[in-house]
């Protein structure tokens, strides 16, 4: 689904009238796809040929056999290529991603258009980026786009030798500035600093990781029930790196006064709503889990507690509870 | 005649939009304008006649016109707008001057000064601003709003954005963090405060069903609720009753409050990260000229300069004041400020709003939001020098409105407070807006000892004396220049809160059936002065209930079809011609700077939905 977008409501009356208009699609689809596959079978690279994809992708852009045979027919299809057609075939795709900017294919098509179109490759990468800023704007969660943005970077990086990492680290910032729940933005946020550690691009390190360490205590005050957030938590405090910079005594500093957060926001719920925060119980058990090892836990009781409720928190996961129970047991 | 010293109207601005919009088969006939020469006599009978053409009645002439009945829309103004009006300075001075011989019902205590330099041959032209009698906002997610996209009045108007909101607090003003975004970037709020902020916003999203947060409250004030269950500070909780909520006084209730507040949420980010707007060349004024030329496009029949006398019940005529008489059918909807004398079942006008409208050589741009030009500011109870029980509001208007020419602004000041007080807590507020504007703003105004000079220009009702002393202290600090001052007290039956309940607009039953021998508006439908609102919350509630008496039931109002909407199911869901119709480059595209109203109603149809907002 697309973030944002109502789905429709169908009443009795309207689902009918859909059917039987779908039913007269579903015809002239069949009978073109049948024709398209003639062709193909015919190995017909003609304009003609890629009239008839033209046709079907309209209707089936997840039809991958299509955008393979027309990959086919261009490739074969030879001097009748200028660069008005390399054009006009990006603007195809680019209808189509405004359609259903979550179809694998149209993107896959439109990365092959881009390695192939005999163009200045800077400026077009660079209006690509352009491209995928907008539709960032229109979905900031479509993790197509950001996965196209990092094809993108890449390439311009390639071509002017470049790094762009702290750029699209502030990007990055933005977009979850703008809203914490976007999974993508935090994903890309990890690849970026591993990424910048590992190219020595951060100055001052423990700095930096400092700068982290409020950043996500910032976020999880401001909404502890956005499960990003605690998904890039567990990656800071499972990740060696952050260890690494941050030394043992700040590391140790940085878990016990996580896991300080963590149990205050939940007495915090719990006199709110009278229900605790599963997952501030969980980062408190991760975190309890990393400085102990297990058999060592200080205080089995209060570990014992947490396990109990989280069975009937998080009941997808109570099998693991029950486990880490029995063996403290 | 219409008045040659007016504004530019809407038809003259936006002749025919339609031509520009070939792609859709044209539905709504071209509209000649209803500029164009009033129709000379008045048709001899008529289902509804209105008086006045304030927006209550400009929506109300609108629904019935669209649902079909023959309406005959007056003012006795030569101009658009009533109570709603925008008005160039020349026209204040007149208006100013009837009010203060008492030709104006509703609206007493009218002072005003004037610059010379505002003038035929002077730096600004009169014409050059478009000054507002009763100044609002507009909430994105509002009834008005959706009403302005179903009929499509919307498109004859131009909407801009208003995305800031200043809380006056020790002297300086503090910016509303009221987004999640602003919470989460804001370094000065701590930690739990922000955990707390958030939880009430959550909250107040979907309060209704959860009666265990706040039923324990209902009889105390919204400020203890959000002091004890939430935790919340003074500052936070001045800006959630004041700038979010815009109440009046610290005893605003629950769960009424809660519904202003969510008002303010969720009109967030409907049509962009802001939740108000306000339209181009003049508020209400333009929305009821956009409404009436919808009417006329339905068959309405407008005529300006024809005041209402009197009406018959019994032969059902209505008498104007060049001897003209019209058949009213069904029913005479008179507005307060047009109602003639002997009016005795006038309802009682028992609520003051008493406004003070400014405008400055300065163009204020410190507080605005980025290229906005509009910004609300909010004195809370006893911020100001006066020791103000109630609130004071603020709308700033910047020139990119068009409603004031480059380098000035006009400053929109009103109060519920009743009485006398009122002045000096609106004196009190112009002050430290004009501090703040000093402090805030580092560019030194150019001094001119003859903008300041007192305007004598004979009309004793808009000499300057009349401003008493406060005005002249400022003229001595010569900081920033006032080219206009204007002082009013508006009347409204419009109890200053929860605006939208609708037995707060119906016609008291004794007055519509009670029968005064010497009264010349027996039997006829009295509409509602502009409340104190600082939106239009209360402009559909007040048409529909005055519609619902005339037709039966509201069901059909504004139920217009455009046959050249969409159906349901779009027949071309596959079709390449529409794949094709797109254009390429739209995704590059730089943000227009109007609003697109289209956009925002597709996601914006369901009005239950508060789902899209992200907290």
């Amino acid at each position: 689904m697309q973030h944002g977008i109502k789905r429709k409501q169908w009443t009795k009356e309207l689902l009918r009238h859909k059917r039987e208009e779908d039913k007269k699609k579903i015809e002239t689809y069949r009978a073109l796809v049948e024709q398209m596959l003639q062709f193909r079978d015919n190995n017909n690279y003609s304009v003609e040929a890629m009239r008839l994809t033209t046709k079907v992708l309209d209707i089936n852009p997840e039809f991958n056999t299509a955008w393979n045979y027309r990959r086919d027919i261009i490739t074969n299809i030879g001097n009748l290529i200028d660069e008005k057609f390399w054009q006009d075939e990006l603007k195809f795709t680019m209808i189509q991603l405004k359609r259903f900017p979550k179809v694998y294919w149209i993107w896959n098509h439109r990365v092959w258009i881009l390695n192939n179109i005999p163009i200045n490759q800077l400026k077009m990468w660079q209006g690509e980026l352009i491209v995928v800023n907008a539709l960032l704007e229109m979905d900031a969660r479509n993790f197509h786009g950001w996965h196209y943005r990092r094809v993108v970077i890449s390439n311009i990086e390639k071509l002017t030798k470049n790094s762009l990492n702290k750029q699209e680290f502030e990007y990055v910032t933005s977009k979850i500035n703008k809203n914490i729940s976007n999974y993508s933005a935090w994903h890309q946020r990890v690849q970026l600093i591993t990424n910048m550690l590992s190219n020595d691009q951060i100055a001052d390190k423990y700095d930096f990781m400092n700068k982290e360490i409020e950043y996500i205590t910032n976020a999880i005050f401001t909404d502890a029930e956005d499960q990003s957030v605690w998904f890039y938590i567990i990656w800071m405090i499972k990740f060696p790196i952050v260890k690494e910079l941050l030394g043992q005594d700040g590391y140790s500093k940085f878990l016990k006064e996580l896991r300080e957060n963590a149990e205050m926001i939940n007495m915090d719920e719990l006199e709110f709503s009278g229900k605790d925060n599963f997952w501030c119980l969980k980062i408190i058990l991760e975190i309890d889990m990393i400085q102990n090892s297990f058999d060592n836990l200080t205080d089995r009781s209060v570990f014992k507690g947490y396990l109990e409720k989280l069975i009937k928190l998080d009941p997808l996961r109570q099998n693991r509870y029950k486990y880490l129970l029995s063996k403290l047991s | 005649m219409l008045s040659p010293e007016r504004r530019t109207s809407m038809a003259e601005r936006r002749p025919s939009f339609f031509a520009f919009q070939q792609a859709t088969p044209l539905l709504v006939p071209h509209l000649a304008g209803i500029e164009d020469p009033l129709p000379e006599a008045t048709p001899e009978n008529v289902d509804v006649l209105i008086v006045g053409t304030g927006i209550v009645e400009s929506v109300l002439a609108a629904a019935l016109a669209w649902q079909g009945s023959n309406v005959l829309h007056v003012d006795s103004n030569d101009y658009y707008g009533d109570s709603s009006a925008t008005l160039t300075v020349e026209q204040i001075k007149k208006w100013v001057s009837r009010i203060n011989d008492n030709k104006i019902p509703c609206y007493k205590n009218a002072k005003l000064y004037a610059s010379n330099d505002i003038g035929p041959t002077c730096k600004y032209k009169s014409r050059s601003f478009g000054i507002d009698l009763s100044p609002k906002i507009m909430f994105a997610k509002s009834d008005l709003l959706s009403i302005l996209v179903k009929s499509r009045v919307y498109q004859y108007l131009e909407f801009q954005a208003l995305s800031t909101f200043h809380t006056f607090e020790n002297d300086s003003f503090e910016k509303l963090s009221n987004s999640k975004q602003e919470i989460f970037t804001n370094d000065t709020l701590p930690l739990m405060i922000k955990r707390n902020l958030m939880k009430f916003l959550k909250f107040v999203l979907n309060w209704e069903n959860q009666p265990e947060i706040w039923e324990p409250y209902k009889d105390r004030s919204l400020a203890d609720l959000l002091a004890e269950k939430f935790k919340l500070e003074r500052p936070q909780v001045f800006e959630l009753i004041f700038s979010i909520g815009l109440c009046y006084n610290t005893d605003a209730k629950i769960p009424e409050t809660l519904q202003r507040i969510r008002r303010f949420l969720i009109s967030f980010d409907v049509y962009g990260p802001f939740p108000v707007l306000y339209s181009k060349y003049g508020g209400a004024g333009e929305i009821s000229q956009g409404f009436c030329r919808s009417a006329a496009v339905a068959g309405a029949t407008y005529k300006l300069n024809e005041k209402f006398v009197s009406y018959n019940p019994e032969t059902k005529i209505a008498t104007f004041e060049n001897g003209s008489k019209v058949k009213v059918e069904e029913k005479l909807v008179l507005s307060p400020s047009q109602a003639p004398e002997y009016s005795y079942n006038m309802p009682e006008q028992k609520y003051e709003v008493h406004r003070l409208t400014c405008i400055v050589e300065k163009d204020c741009s410190e507080w605005f939001n980025g290229n906005e030009s509009a910004a609300v500011i909010v004195f809370p109870p006893n911020s100001l020098k006066s020791g103000n029980q109630e609130v004071v509001q603020a709308i700033i208007v910047g020139s990119g409105s068009e409603c004031c020419p480059d380098g000035t602004c006009i400053w929109y000041l009103f109060t519920t407070q009743q009485g006398p007080r009122a002045e000096l807590d609106l004196d009190a507020a112009l002050e430290a807006m004009e501090i703040s504007i000093i402090r805030e703003s580092s560019v030194k105004i150019p001094q001119d000892e003859s903008l300041v000079q007192v305007s004598e220009d004979g009309h004793s009702t808009i000499n300057s004396f009349k401003l008493g002393q406060s005005f002249k202290e400022y003229v001595k600090r010569e900081k920033v220049q006032f080219l206009f001052k204007l002082y009013y007290t508006q009347c409204t039956m419009v109890p200053p809160f929860n605006v939208v309940d609708p037995s707060l607009f119906m016609p008291s039953s004794g007055a519509s059936s009670k029968f005064i021998p010497s009264a010349c508006d027996n039997n006829v439908i009295y509409t509602a002065m502009p409340s104190s609102e600082i939106s239009y919350d209360e402009v559909i509630t007040a048409a529909k209930v005055i519609y619902e008496q005339i037709v039966g039931s509201d069901d059909d109002f504004f139920d217009i079809d455009f046959e050249d909407e969409d159906p349901v199911t779009s027949s071309n869901s596959y079709g390449t011609s529409r794949a094709i119709q797109y254009d390429e480059n739209a995704i590059e595209d730089e943000e227009e700077e109007d609003i697109d109203m289209d956009q925002g109603d597709k996601d914006g149809d369901n009005s239950d939905v508060v789902g899209k907002l992200e907290i």
